[in-house]
């Protein structure tokens, strides 16, 4: 079983093991685009919470790129992707009840949202 | 996975309550399990997400009714089984003795 090297150990507990990751082509959004989250419900870990699928929101900003939860979860690697914060207008999330003054702010992985139409 | 842990949007749990001075853990127990999970993830290199993804898969019933810890420890003890480190009855039979030597 493959375990965690004893001189890498501080380095772990200091860093926090970061899930930083290089991505070798740009980023797909930029700050002020306009996107959707994907209506998708996969059987295995995401991200992706069940009331922002299929709502509209903004790119908020960009994070950089980072090991994909979803895969790393199955042990399928890091497989990483380009991190935005979308930012959802929170009567886009729950009717018109809710608060004109409140929004979400989300960190999405690239293949979570799609350009909205 | 459409889970008991995917809970935004969902009403009827009642006002989040704030605890004054909340100390990081309530109890020994939950000091000892940060420190085994954390310790465990490491030995066994366990992501995280493989993980969270333990924990996600809690009968749900069980996931509303138990404390955060006690959520870690579900997940490890998946983990441990799926990896072939432990299987179900080895885990029962430890459980069983300790409990009998509490009871002493």
């Amino acid at each position: 079983m493959p375990a965690l090297p004893k001189d890498m150990v501080w380095t772990v507990v200091k860093t926090g093991m970061s899930a930083r990751a290089e991505v070798k082509t740009p980023p797909r959004f930029k700050t002020g685009d306009r996107v959707v989250a994907r209506n998708v419900n996969p059987a295995g870990h995401t991200r992706l919470p069940r009331y922002i699928r299929g709502k509209t929101g903004v790119v908020h900003r960009y994070h950089g790129s980072f090991a994909f939860a979803d895969t790393r979860a199955h042990g399928q690697g890091d497989q990483p992707q380009h991190v935005y914060s979308v930012r959802f207008e929170a009567r886009e999330l729950w009717g018109d009840a809710a608060s004109a003054h409140d929004a979400l702010y989300i960190d999405l992985w690239d293949t979570y949202i799609e350009q909205a139409k | 996975m459409n889970g008991i842990h995917d809970l935004g949007g969902m009403h009827g749990f009642g006002p989040v309550v704030r605890e004054e001075n909340e100390p990081v853990f309530h109890a020994e127990w939950e000091r000892r399990t940060f420190g085994v999970v954390n310790l465990a993830m490491g030995a066994m290199q366990i992501h995280v997400d493989e993980i969270r993804h333990a924990i996600e898969r809690m009968p749900p019933a069980e996931y509303l009714e138990s404390p955060y810890y006690e959520h870690w420890i579900y997940g490890l003890e998946a983990l441990l089984r799926e990896r072939g480190v432990i299987t179900r009855d080895e885990l029962a039979r430890r459980v069983a003795e300790l409990a009998k030597q509490e009871k002493k």
